[in-house]
């Protein structure tokens, strides 16, 4: 389902990926955890195109882009927005457009980008709206919701698209403690439907509940991978270990 | 005056009050301004030197220095006093004013002995004797006298004789000019079929230009004075005493025939005999406001038909360059910049003389009206250029990610995303450009279009109110402008997505 293959980013002369291999069966959710600046969002961020990598190969189901710089063609730029397609991605900060409804912001890429008809759409957006539960707050703009319900409306408005798979670059990090729940709540939901979903995180309970597979990243690296009991229970490196012993006890 | 004082009342008239005392200079209340000159040893006479051929006019060859028959006048006038002259200068249709408020003791330019004049200053004997002349292109038959210029565009310098007569006269479509040079250049523009001005000025500027030819006889001889304020009687005397000696002893016909100016009409001035001024009422246009508010609001029409238009395509071009310049490919990109900076770096006055006269030159003819939309419209599309990019700038890049992250191309990100939130941002600095040339636009009153403000400076030059048309002409310009601040403010509460 996901295949990456030996992926490099530098800004300037730091670099932040060396050569990352990743992959990842349908229906798998996996959680990418280590420290700050260890490169995790960087690689979630370079999947579906928003950094371009400097080289290596990135395939989601039947789309493969090699890295190297900016598409040059047409058909390179192309082939870039399919690969996006198939992942819907979910930020720190929301991202929601503050010009629009909640229902517009889940309905403008669906007629945008695939031209459905409003009322195709907006069907299909009630229907997400309710999924996440806020089939009220239809008509609300952004700021009139609180971060939680900007989070699950954000999730709703990438589902839409119907991607293959869901990015979550630290969907909860900018949540109050007491708004992180609701918006784990409906992760959790989508994992058990069988969503193909990569998490960046540090919610380790819920690395620990949901993960198939945890990667931990380190340097640039993928410095350990493993089931989560694995991972938790019995680290084979040390920095696996001082990170968790420092996440956990958080 | 008294009567704009009276008039008021509370504030107001204690404003107009405190206004007409900052306005009023010392020296009116100096009795002998004679004695001021002498012991000053200055005489200061107000002129305009820009076109001002072949009256008083910085030497082409040497710029620095002065030259003209009243240069050479006004030196033989302060010699005989007993001192040096001093010329100031001053823009032609605001001498009078000018004087007024005490800025040089006389005027020595051209200005005609008029009874509308002498309303306004005392008027020395004259000392030339001028005539209209009608200007046309040497490759057309042009109408030979005045009868000829019943349905022709006729163009005048502002506020001159000719202006006058041709008004007076009626069925004749007049465009008056601030200087000289222009006038000659829209005739030969092919703007105007015909320049109708003081033979002096025709013999420098026109007799030797190959393209124009004089026709027909000059006609409707004035003459031409000093003039000093009214309360200056001894000034006045010793000047028309001086005139008397210069006609007698030869002195003016040396000067003038040095010009190439000296015809056998003046022989006429030895024996001029004054003939004696009605006196006129002087004019409240606030009391009689429904004279004059109609010709005030016939100008703010133009005015503003100039600044939507004119902000219609700034809004527009705005949009393309600030597009070009963000998105475009690299040299489409320094274009725009060097556009934006081009153009906000010039002055908006030498922008509309450019488009106006300099256009022409090769090939490309606009009428006024079309220069003055294009120059406030270029000008103006620079500073909307920057607004939008402040705008589309401050738009948070996540939106952008959030957006390609859907699949959405560039321009579809742009159109729906950047853009419907930029707006947002960029109305309260559009509409204060809006707003700004509202004013501005009275810039174009140097291309010959007659808005408001040029409405304004006509009426108060020939009234003298210039209070009253003034608060009539301000609060017409905040009545248009005070709207669209507030359709602005509607507009921008309206898109406020944010509220909670």
């Amino acid at each position: 389902m996901i295949v990456v293959e030996k992926l490099v980013k530098s800004y300037n002369t730091n670099r932040v990926l060396h050569g990352v291999d990743h992959s990842q069966r349908r229906g798998e959710a996996v959680v990418l955890i280590g420290p700050s600046g260890c490169g995790k969002s960087t690689f979630l961020r370079c999947l579906n195109q928003l950094e371009i990598a400097d080289a290596g190969r990135i395939t989601i189901g039947d789309v493969t882009v090699v890295g190297g710089g900016p598409p040059r063609s047409a058909e390179e730029r192309e082939r870039q927005r399919c690969l996006r397609l198939r992942a819907g991605m979910v930020f720190q900060s929301f991202n929601l457009f503050p010009h629009l409804t909640v229902l517009q912001n889940i309905s403008e890429a669906p007629r945008v980008v695939k031209g459905l008809s409003r009322s195709q759409a907006e069907a299909a957006a009630g229907v997400l709206l309710a999924k996440v539960g806020l089939e009220n707050k239809a008509d609300a703009y952004p700021a009139q919701l609180s971060g939680g319900q900007q989070q699950r409306v954000a999730i709703a408005r990438a589902l839409a698209m119907e991607p293959e798979v869901m990015l979550f670059d630290e969907p909860t990090s900018a949540l109050d403690p007491e708004l992180r729940d609701e918006v784990l709540r409906v992760m959790r939901q989508l994992a058990e439907e069988g969503m193909t979903m990569i998490v960046v995180t540090h919610e380790m309970q819920f690395a620990r509940d949901m993960a198939d597979m945890i990667l931990f990243f380190e340097g640039g690296r993928v410095l350990e991978c493993g089931s989560p009991e694995q991972i938790f229970t019995a680290p084979i490196h040390e920095r696996t270990r001082e990170f968790l012993r420092s996440a956990t006890t958080r | 005056m008294s009567n704009a004082v009276r008039l008021s009342r509370g504030t107001l008239s204690f404003l107009v009050f405190v206004l007409l005392l900052a306005s009023r200079p010392t020296p009116g209340f100096c009795a002998d301004q004679l004695q001021t000159i002498l012991s000053r040893g200055e005489l200061l006479w107000g002129a305009d030197a820009e076109g001002g051929a072949p009256y008083v006019y910085p030497d082409p060859q040497k710029p620095e220095q002065l030259v003209g028959f009243e240069f050479d006048l006004a030196n033989a006038l302060a010699a005989h006093l007993g001192v040096k002259a001093k010329m100031v200068q001053n823009q032609w249709d605001q001498l009078l004013p000018a004087l007024d408020r005490g800025n040089f003791d006389v005027i020595l330019n051209g200005l005609e002995i008029t009874d509308d004049n002498r309303q306004h200053a005392a008027m020395s004997r004259p000392y030339y004797i001028y005539a209209q002349q009608i200007v046309t292109r040497t490759d057309t038959a042009g109408p030979s006298n005045l009868d000829g210029l019943k349905g022709k565009t006729v163009g005048v310098l502002a506020s001159s004789g000719a202006q006058r007569l041709l008004q007076r006269f009626g069925g004749v479509d007049v465009k008056s000019y601030p200087g000289n040079v222009e006038s000659f250049l829209d005739l030969k523009a092919r703007r105007i079929d015909v320049v109708v001005l003081d033979l002096p000025i025709a013999l420098y500027y026109a007799k030797p230009d190959p393209a124009l030819k004089f026709s027909g006889e000059p006609f409707s001889p004035g003459y031409y004075g000093i003039a000093v304020r009214k309360e200056d009687v001894t000034l006045l005397a010793a000047i028309n005493n001086a005139l008397e000696q210069f006609i007698r002893d030869g002195t003016l016909e040396r000067i003038y025939r040095r010009h190439g100016l000296w015809d056998e009409r003046q022989a006429a001035l030895a024996n001029y005999q004054p003939d004696t001024v009605v006196q006129r009422k002087s004019i409240s246009t606030l009391r009689e406001w429904p004279r004059y508010l109609p010709l005030l609001l016939r100008g703010a029409v133009t005015t503003v038909e100039l600044s939507l238009l004119g902000m219609a395509l700034a809004v527009v071009i705005g949009m393309v360059v600030v597009l070009a310049r963000l998105y475009g490919p690299a040299p489409v990109r320094w274009l725009a910049q060097a556009y934006v900076e081009v153009v906000r770096g010039t002055p908006l006055l030498i922008q509309l003389f450019l488009i106006y006269y300099g256009l022409p030159q090769i090939g490309l003819r606009l009428n006024a009206f079309l220069a003055g939309i294009l120059g406030l419209g270029l000008n103006y599309a620079a500073s909307e250029a920057e607004n939008y990019r402040a705008g589309i700038q401050s738009i948070p890049k996540g939106q952008t990610e959030a957006a390609l992250a859907l699949g959405m191309t560039r321009g579809q990100i742009l159109r729906r995303i950047v853009l419907p939130q930029a707006l947002r941002v960029v109305i309260p600095p559009v509409t204060n450009d809006f707003i700004a040339m509202f004013k501005d636009s009275s810039i174009v009153s140097v291309i010959t279009m007659v808005e408001l403000t040029k409405v304004y400076g006509e009426l108060a030059t020939s009234t003298y109110d210039y209070i009253g048309l003034g608060l009539m002409t301000a609060g017409i310009y905040f009545a248009l402008s005070y709207p669209a601040s507030i359709f602005a403010g509607r507009l921008e509460k309206r898109l406020a997505y944010d509220r909670r």
